[in-house]
């Protein structure tokens, strides 16, 4: 049925099809982006797991390839105690922050109707992040020690009457810096998903006569889960790379895996390092697997 | 549901959290005003006094206690943060330019830029330190510090750069074209301008991650001292109000970097926002 | 007439999904054409193919004698108007308008008084003046249409392709657009290639238009032929004035649901049979007139009537339930009433059906 208006009457020499080709932009465009993270990124992790299997020797290393490295780290008290210690710390920290943080998420997404008033408080959680992440550290020292604002404050209202010294230098100021430090990224994501659940579904159920345990356990609390995923991987990557929270209010009692890197390499012991630096890796990569596996976040989001 | 009680509660929960973030850095600040060089970083304040402002600055007499070495490193920290700013966001806006377009492959692409921002810093500053003493190249701030903040900044500035760009209308570009005019000049002249704001937001996200950085640094810059690398050294000793009053300088620095981005943002848009007022009006 | 652009067997398929099946087209130089197609008909996919901002996957596509298909859009010379007009937010009226001129690859005018020179002159025939120094934000959706229009016509293009132009606008404006476009167009001399989905619009615009269906053109014609022979049964439908009838021809009449319809028309081949009338070459009479030899007759019951300016549209529903449309126009009588549900004999002359075998 092609009525078709083609007039081939008018002879038009056929020139040749342009071999001129456009060129392809967008390898161009991306391959110095992805040079640069082959090269400085995946290189150097690979390097990584490379030195681990080198021979250590007191002052260098040789490439030539060895399990003993592996064999001492897995035997030796001190790195075990710091793989121990590292996932210790993590879960704890784990948990603290989304105690601390799914309240104020809580208040911030679903309670505060007025968009300026949540968008403030989120603002309000934000503004630290523009005060260096080694000075906010360090604040916590002033605050946690022997002589420090919380002892002093306590005394003066009578509550103790000897300073309480477990404070700081301790697994608990570490606890608690980091637990101030990161919760504010458990807060932003549920904060965010607690904000996308429509009201009249809360409203019907209380219409039904449901109370507000009931709302929040089989309502409020499985629309929030992809926050909190997405929150517990953003704290857990974070904590697992930790080594300067620990490095500042431990008075270094805490050895978690990223001391042990930090001090191997200060001594030189690079194939040493270079197994934690694989230990913690394989470590956050099942963290985080394990974490996508609970919630599909492609689908949520 | 006792809704209002519930809500008052949460309310005060969360006024005792922003006092929980914000407490520290109060006593911080308010210590940093403690007298010197005999007051130490405790309470009671003995005296108030800016004396640790001036120790900062070199202008105290010597004393027992070293001043902060931070004119070198304030320089090396600046000029580290301008570097990564600059190349990070030409690397984000250009591959964001190129996932605009659907080719094969670009799943992988994009996780492979997004690692750099998700790997903590110790794994790649070790990587980094570890492929420097193989290859007996020697460690600098400026060489593979630099190339690592690239990695950790880069992913940032890209992932910016693809939501304005997807938000951005292509048929402007394709009226450019239409009009005789070749695509490179058609971004300089049309695209750019219409996403500039993005790219001042990926600059400020480059800077700040930059400007204090210091795991990636501490592998990776050998014996050049950046400044958070200057705070971390104090970690190991003992403290002094100067570190204090050094914090709130460094905030004040990075509000006033905040209200020179506001500024400059406010100035893009000043203009179409005027318009679309009298539009309204 | 020499043809400025011509389509030779042009496919174009997204994700195997053929939006363009094989487009032959030549297009006369100096001429407005309308694109006729419903959506997803790819009347879109062609303007953008011939623009540039696709690639066909096979097929030639000749400019002005020259092949450019997998030429870069800019080294085509063929001007484009967006349905959302596409202005540069960032320029003013004149910076958008002298943007083409002064960046573009191939001679671009450097001379700002030149540039001014012809800037003036393109906005003083579009009917801009005054407006020079606004920007885009601040003027209404008809003088943005005038800028989108001027931005592209100072560049000089031998064709340009118009994506629903009027669109964006509301009725009255797109009426009074309608002739400016059809103004301009002439005193520019260029071809426009003017893609819709309005069949009045098109009418009303093209020295010639193009009906576009599945991919396909299915007919090209002047207004006229195309408003009186429709190719086939399909073009017929979405000219929205014709009542067509499905079934076959047998002996001298049209096997139709409502009964043979005898023949008498033009007989056209086409993919599917089917017995088209125009509405408006209906006459409604009462039940218990004559019928002249030459007449085709049908009854139906009335159902309602439908004014629309300076005609009535009356519908019946036949037999089998299907609705018939009938045109009046006002000029030739006063508008008849007729008695809700009540039969009506609908009587046409046989040669003014179109018959599809």
């Amino acid at each position: 049925m092609t009525m078709a208006a083609t007039s081939h009457d008018t002879p038009v020499e056929t020139a040749e099809r342009p071999t001129r080709k456009q060129p392809d932009r967008t390898f161009w465009l991306l391959a110095p982006g992805a040079l640069w993270m082959l090269l400085f990124l995946v290189a150097p992790i690979l390097m990584m797991v490379y030195v681990s299997f080198w021979t250590q020797t007191t002052f260098k290393i040789e490439p030539t390839l060895t399990l003993k490295s592996w064999i001492t780290f897995f035997t030796s008290d001190t790195y075990l105690g710091a793989l121990w210690t590292t996932v210790r710390i993590w879960l704890i920290v784990l948990v603290s922050t989304l105690l601390v943080g799914y309240p104020a998420a809580l208040f911030v997404g679903l309670f505060v109707k007025n968009k300026t008033l949540s968008t403030a408080l989120l603002v309000l959680c934000v503004i630290p992040f523009w005060t260096s992440f080694l000075i906010r550290v360090l604040a916590w020292r002033p605050m946690l020690g022997k002589e420090g604002a919380i002892n002093m404050i306590l005394m003066k209202i009578g509550v103790i009457t000897q300073p309480i010294e477990v404070l700081l230098f301790s697994e608990l100021s570490v606890i608690i810096g980091m637990t101030q430090i990161y919760c504010v990224f458990m807060v932003g994501p549920i904060a965010f998903m607690l904000g996308r659940i429509d009201p009249s579904v809360i409203e019907a159920a209380q219409d039904l006569g449901a109370g507000f345990w009931r709302i929040f356990r089989t309502i409020i609390l499985p629309l929030s889960m992809p926050g909190v995923v997405v929150g517990a991987i953003f704290v857990s990557v974070m904590v697992l790379g930790e080594f300067a929270t620990s490095a500042a209010l431990s008075g270094r009692k805490v050895n978690l895996l990223g001391n042990i890197i930090v001090t191997q390499v200060g001594s030189l012991k690079w194939a040493f390092a270079a197994v934690a630096g694989v230990v913690l890796t394989i470590l956050m990569g099942a963290v985080v697997a394990a974490l996508l596996r609970v919630v599909d976040l492609r689908k949520e989001l | 549901m006792n809704a209002s009680g519930i809500k008052f509660g949460l309310g005060v929960y969360t006024a005792l959290f922003i006092v929980f973030l914000y407490g520290p850095l109060v006593v911080l600040a308010i210590l940093s005003f403690q007298t010197g060089p005999e007051g130490g970083p405790q309470f009671p304040i003995i005296e108030w006094s800016t004396y640790w402002y001036k120790h900062l600055f070199g202008l105290t007499p010597p004393s027992r206690i070293a001043p902060l070495p931070i004119d070198q490193a304030l320089f090396r920290s600046l000029a580290l943060a301008v570097m990564t700013m600059i190349v990070s966001t030409v690397l984000g806006v250009t591959a964001a330019q190129a996932f605009r377009k659907k080719f094969r492959g670009s799943g992988v692409i994009f996780y492979l830029i997004v690692l750099g921002m998700m790997v903590p810093g110790v794994l790649v500053g070790l990587g980094m330190a570890l492929v420097a003493n193989t290859l007996g190249i020697d460690r600098h701030w400026w060489g593979t510090a630099f190339v690592l903040h690239v990695v950790y900044t880069f992913p940032f500035a890209f992932l910016v750069m693809l939501a304005i760009f997807n938000r951005f209308d292509p048929s402007v570009e394709e009226a450019a074209w239409s009009l005789g005019v070749p695509p490179a000049r058609t971004f300089r002249k049309i695209t750019f301008p219409l996403i500039f704001p993005g790219v001042l937001s990926a600059m400020l996200f480059a800077f700040t991650l930059s400007y204090d950085e210091f795991s990636r640094t501490l592998f990776a810059s050998g014996r050049d001292l950046t400044l958070p690398l200057a705070i971390y050294g104090t970690f190991s000793v003992e403290v002094h109000p100067n570190v204090f009053a050094f914090g709130v300088l460094t905030t004040l620095f990075s509000f006033a970097l905040l209200g020179t981005y506001a500024v400059l943002m406010g100035l893009s848009v000043r203009r179409a926002k005027r318009m679309a007022i009298q539009e309204e009006a | 007439m020499s043809s400025v652009l011509q389509l030779k067997n042009v496919h174009k398929a997204f994700a195997g999904v053929p939006a363009l099946a094989g487009i032959d087209a030549s297009l006369a130089n100096d001429t407005y054409v309308s694109l006729l197609g419903p959506s997803g008909s790819g009347k879109t996919t062609l303007l953008r193919v011939i623009a540039g901002f696709e690639q066909p996957d096979s097929g030639e596509i000749l400019f002005s004698g020259r092949r450019i298909d997998g030429v870069p859009p800019h080294e085509r010379g063929i001007g484009f108007v967006f349905q959302n007009f596409a202005l540069f937010p960032h320029l003013s009226v004149a910076e958008n308008i002298a943007f083409g001129l002064t960046n573009r690859a191939v001679d671009p005018v450097t001379d700002a008084k030149v540039v001014a020179g012809r800037v003036r002159d393109i906005i003083g025939l579009v009917g801009l003046s005054g407006l020079e120094d606004r920007a885009t934000t601040q003027i209404s959706g008809g003088q943005k249409q005038r800028v989108a229009l001027a931005r592209t016509l100072v560049t000089e293009p031998s064709m340009v392709l118009l994506d629903e132009p009027l669109g964006a606008l509301d009725a009255n404006l797109r009426m009074r657009m309608r002739g400016e476009l059809r103004t301009i167009r002439e005193r520019c001399g260029v071809t426009f290639l003017h893609v819709t989905g309005s069949e009045t619009e098109a009418l009303a615009m093209g020295d010639t238009v193009l009906v576009l269906d599945a991919g396909r053109i299915a007919q090209s014609t002047d207004a006229d032929t195309l408003y009186s022979r429709p190719a086939s049964a399909d073009v017929a439908r979405f000219l929205n004035c014709y009542n067509i009838f499905p079934g076959a021809v047998s002996g001298d009449a049209f096997a139709s649901p409502v009964g043979a319809l005898a023949l008498g028309g033009v007989k056209q081949t086409s993919g599917n049979p089917a017995y088209a009338i125009r509405y408006d070459r209906v006459a409604i009479r009462p039940t218990d007139a004559a019928t002249a030899d030459d007449e085709v007759r049908i009854e139906a019951s009335f159902v309602a009537s439908e004014y629309s300016g300076a005609a009535i549209n009356s519908f019946f529903t036949l037999d089998d339930g299907r609705v018939f449309e009938v045109e009046t126009h006002l000029s030739h009588a006063a508008p008849a009433t007729y008695e809700e549900k009540g039969r009506y004999a609908l009587v046409w002359k046989r040669e003014d059906a179109l018959v599809f075998v």
